[in-house]
């Protein structure tokens, strides 16, 4: 109990010394000591901004995470297609029967634009699965176009996000894939 | 006491005597909520887009004194660039929490 008490004081002591130490510009020298403590907003996207509101100005930031991710309570994610169903293996040619199913999707969707962005499994060299992914969007992205979609990006992210496990071949089924991203 | 000193300055400013945030008072640590007039938390705030020169979207917001601004990224952290109008051009309405005090004047 005693030790809780002096640890506690130590910790309130320690505190002061920082924010003295921090006060060093007249921005730290107000109510707020210094001190902005954000709110959450989400984007229509539904993903997290930090939002501040320091009474005449307004201040907001992406949230985040510490790789660059952003955090979202939902995605913009609206289709994934399984390759298997697309492609031969090693192959980015789309079959007649697939290009009608994708046209007719994206037809549908009707979304402002899209980002289409290639996956595969971990089987061959990162280098040949990054090509090979770049390879299969580009298919995704020419269709798409040719119904009258608009691309925003196109990318090759080949086996560095995989979504399941790469042992078994299950989980490496489900990482051969084309991810559509629909901007509204 | 902010009441005082915001009308003040603001009958000085525009010969009004109403005042929707105009926060001359000081604020604590937390920035959370939004004080003046329409009063409300910042999750609230309604946005439109706004691209930037190299054509990339962000959100935009006029919530009356203040504006936000922020990137808006697709599901890698990439900017989304998605095309929906010409560079430097707006879309949607974002000016929900403006008023006519302080809707486009500030």
């Amino acid at each position: 109990m005693r030790l809780v008490t002096v640890f506690g004081a130590a910790a309130i002591a320690l505190t002061a010394l920082t924010q003295s130490a921090a006060a060093q510009t007249p921005s730290q020298q107000g109510r707020d000591g210094g001190q902005y403590i954000p709110t959450i907003w989400v984007d229509p996207d539904g993903c997290e901004h930090w939002v501040m509101d320091d009474g005449v100005e307004g201040y907001m930031t992406p949230h985040v995470n510490r790789k660059g991710i952003p955090v979202c309570r939902r995605g913009n994610m609206c289709g994934v297609m399984n390759s298997d169903q697309f492609f031969a293996t090693n192959s980015a040619r789309i079959s007649s029967h697939g290009k009608q199913r994708l046209a007719q999707f994206f037809q549908e969707t009707n979304a402002t634009s899209y980002i289409i962005t290639g996956h595969t499994d971990s089987r061959a060299s990162d280098a040949y699965n990054l090509n090979l992914s770049l390879r299969r969007a580009n298919a995704v992205a020419a269709v798409a176009q040719a119904s009258g979609a608009r691309i925003a990006d196109v990318r090759g992210y080949g086996e560095r996000l995989p979504v399941a496990s790469n042992g078994t071949s299950a989980g490496m089924a489900k990482n051969r894939r084309v991810e559509i991203i629909c901007i509204r | 006491m902010n009441i005082i000193k915001c009308t003040l300055a603001l009958g000085a400013a525009l010969g009004l005597a109403a005042c929707e945030d105009f926060s001359v008072r000081e604020l604590g640590p937390d920035k959370t909520v939004d004080r003046g007039i329409d009063k409300k938390d910042l999750s609230q705030l309604q946005a439109g887009i706004w691209v930037d020169p190299n054509g990339c979207d962000h959100w935009i917001i006029d919530d009356g004194v203040e504006g936000y601004l922020s990137a808006r990224l697709d599901p890698y952290g990439k900017p989304v660039c998605s095309g929906v109008a010409p560079p430097t051009q707006t879309v949607g309405d974002f000016k929900g929490g403006a008023t006519g005090i302080f809707g486009d004047p500030i």
